[in-house]
């Protein structure tokens, strides 16, 4: 289906389910009821075809260009149906399992995960390894009834939600660094996980430890080949980076839409209410030209930093003008959209921190962009 | 333009921009058929000649021809009278039966012998509300050679007073949609002008040795340089995308937004660059100069940015968001 199809056909379909769509919440809601709203979101749009849209069909996709993902998101995120941020792991999860799972594998799991029966997590950092990815210490080691996992990973986005973990374990010495990896398609009801949320600043439970003491995972599960999953992290960041700031980008232009329609008179600094509309448009533009590389059957490497970086400094330009502009709310209000306000500005202090620091972003600019050599 | 063809034509405009300047670079461009090009894919012609002169720090009568294209006019020997400097309104204004001008021109000036002023809220000789642009003999105008910040960019101040029946033609025209092209390509050139301040430094920081290392290998400077990357990459994604619908504010957000990077890049690479940036010895002065220049032509940066943040309080609605 060509985009202009499948705008009208979304949004046609969209105008007439508003009601079965709707959150049943005000305001930002809690965890729980964001991840029921997500889960029917999900199965609606996938029952109806066009969540499956742009996937491939050996893993239940009706195929086509990933503009279609790109739009789903963004007009879902638009009308305020879903939270972006849980709304697009399955944009960085989902191609991992596509192109590293076994096909059997991928075609068994990947439509659970777009229909919304399914949560997976990314089990990456942990409490030793933060920006330094390589250095990740979670042990696992080949038995005959499969690898057996001993450590422990932090940041772990809805682990206490999730089914099904992908995991970067530690096969070889830990000197081996980057080479000796191995990810891992691990089910969380096994035996020996224990999950731990952690509540954050902007009062969510989102991010969780999760403990792995002897948890065997079968053999077959491995993604990619062993000691190489490395490379299978290399190639997950630029989803990251990729059609879920499409999304993201959807959802700051509703919230500056809302802020200047909330904000009372005077309270907002032109200069900076005009700078960063400048910059997320400028962010929006860069990420459509990011869409449009990928649906021209581009691989999207290190430049997808540059679009990390612009989405987390839009993000928090406007965030810091809702501190103005609805100061009082932020700091006094304890209505729902109020609570809401609040919760995002606090949320958007950790742009510059998530999904690899704006620091690292930095250093991967001046690495491999602007070819710096190494910085030591 | 395809993408085999654009990248000759890209390779003709740079060599052209490297190699000539002024007069020499407006017959360069005549002899690669730029203004054909400005014809077939005005958004390829003119983003490509921009950056080049940006990058070579060098200008030709490509705004004149662009501007007066636009307006509807012969672009041969013709420069465009533009605004003031820091101003976007048009240069010329009526008083009783006189026509009053007062703005810049570019250093094509010299080497046109008419000269198009475009006045606000006069009536068109066809009757129509809004702008009109007449045409003038060239010496009409008195004239004052700009040395100022950047001298080889070689602008005019120009002023003047005449009567309208001395004019030669005059035709009811849309100022702001004429305005925005030519902010669009001044976007280019900031962008252009930014690339060769990020590379000069970038060079610097892998040459210089301080501390027994290259000071590139220090994160300050590399995250100095990665942010000026990530600046320009962001202004000329919000320009490529601005041609999509090249209306008038689109095209200021994406002027003043290159010219607030490139002056970030400027602040950037002048640090890295240090002592030997401060001197006339090494050519980024000539970009810093050129940079600041451009950020205030056709609308100062930090003027249209203040006016779109005007604009969307007093509607409390945002501008346009070019689709997927």
């Amino acid at each position: 289906m060509e985009l202009a199809d499948f705008k009208a056909a979304v949004d046609d379909w969209l105008d007439a389910h508003e009601g079965d769509l709707a959150p049943t919440f005000a305001g930002i809601g809690t965890l729980d009821e964001q991840m029921a709203q997500l889960r029917k979101v999900m199965r609606l749009t996938y029952d109806a075809g066009f969540m499956r849209m742009g996937w491939p069909a050996r893993v239940g996709g009706l195929e086509g260009s990933n503009l279609l993902r790109a739009y789903l998101g963004e007009t879902l995120t638009a009308r305020d149906l879903v939270e972006p941020g849980i709304y697009s792991m399955p944009e960085v999860l989902a191609p991992t399992m596509i192109d590293y799972a076994p096909p059997e594998l991928a075609a068994a799991m990947v439509p659970r995960l777009l229909r919304g029966e399914e949560i997976w997590c990314q089990g990456f950092s942990e409490p030793g390894t933060g920006s330094n990815l390589a250095s990740l210490a979670c042990r696992a080691t080949r038995t005959d009834a499969g690898w057996r996992i001993n450590g422990q990973k932090v940041w772990t986005s809805l682990a206490q939600y999730a089914q099904r973990c992908v995991l970067l374990t530690r096969t070889g010495t830990t000197a081996s660094a980057h080479k000796g990896i191995t990810a891992l398609f691990v089910d969380m009801d096994s035996a020996g996980i224990t999950v731990r949320p952690i509540e954050t600043m902007h009062g969510a439970q989102e991010f969780c430890e999760v403990f792995f003491d002897d948890v065997v995972v079968p053999l077959d599960r491995v993604l990619g080949e062993v000691d190489r999953g490395w490379s299978i992290a290399m190639d997950l960041l630029p989803y990251e980076r990729s059609t879920a700031l499409w999304h993201r980008a959807a959802y700051l232009r509703r919230r500056l839409e809302q802020l200047v329609a909330a904000s009372p008179p005077g309270t907002l600094d032109p200069v900076a209410v005009g700078q960063a509309t400048e910059l997320l448009w400028a962010f929006r533009a860069r990420s459509r030209a990011t869409q449009r590389r990928l649906a021209a059957g581009e691989t999207l490497g290190a430049e997808t930093s540059v679009d990390k970086v612009l989405v987390a400094t839009a993000e928090q330009a406007v965030f810091d003008l809702v501190g103005e502009g609805l100061g009082v709310e932020v700091t006094l209000g304890d209505d729902p959209a109020s609570q809401r306000w609040r919760a995002e500005f606090l949320y958007s202090r950790a742009a510059t921190i998530y999904g690899g620091s704006a620091e690292i972003q930095r250093n991967i600019i001046a690495r491999r962009l602007l070819e710096l050599g190494a910085d030591r | 333009m395809e993408a085999t063809e654009r990248v000759l034509f890209e390779g003709s405009v740079r060599h052209a921009t490297s190699n000539a300047d002024g007069a020499a670079l407006d017959d360069a461009m005549e002899e690669l058929g730029w203004r054909d090009a400005l014809q077939a894919d005005r958004a390829a012609a003119v983003s490509v000649l921009f950056e080049c002169q940006g990058v070579t720090t060098t200008d030709s009568a490509a705004l004149d021809w662009l501007l007066a294209g636009a307006l509807g006019a012969p672009t041969d020997r013709t420069a465009v009278v533009l605004p003031s400097l820091r101003e976007t309104s048009a240069p010329g204004r009526l008083d009783g039966g006189r026509c009053l001008v007062r703005g810049l021109a570019s250093a094509a000036l010299d080497r046109c012998d008419r000269v198009l002023v475009v006045i606000e809220g006069a009536d068109g000789a066809d009757g129509a509300d809004g702008a009109t642009v007449v045409g003038v003999e060239a010496r009409q105008l008195e004239r004052r050679r700009v040395h100022g910040l950047d001298q080889s960019l070689g602008l005019f101040e120009v002023a003047g007073e005449f009567e309208l029946t001395v004019v030669a033609s005059s035709r009811s025209t849309d100022w702001p949609s004429t305005l925005a092209l030519g902010q669009l390509a001044l976007g280019h050139q900031l962008v252009g002008s930014g690339r060769t301040m990020l590379e000069q430094a970038r060079t610097h920081a892998l040459e210089r040795t301080q501390f027994g290392r290259p000071i590139g290998s220090f994160q300050a400077v590399r995250h100095r340089l990665a942010e000026s990357l990530v600046a320009l990459e962001a202004a000329a994604a919000l320009l490529d995308a601005a041609w999509d619908d090249p209306s008038p504010v689109t095209a200021a957000m994406a002027k003043a937004f290159a010219g607030r990077s490139a002056r970030t890049v400027a602040r950037h690479c002048q640090q890295v660059l240090a002592g030997i940036g401060f001197t006339t010895e090494h050519p980024l002065h000539r970009s810093v100069r050129r940079t600041i220049v451009l950020d205030q032509l056709l609308g100062a940066g930090s003027v249209l940015t203040r006016t779109l943040g005007a604009d969307i309080l007093s509607s409390a609605a945002l501008p346009a968001a070019f689709p997927l």
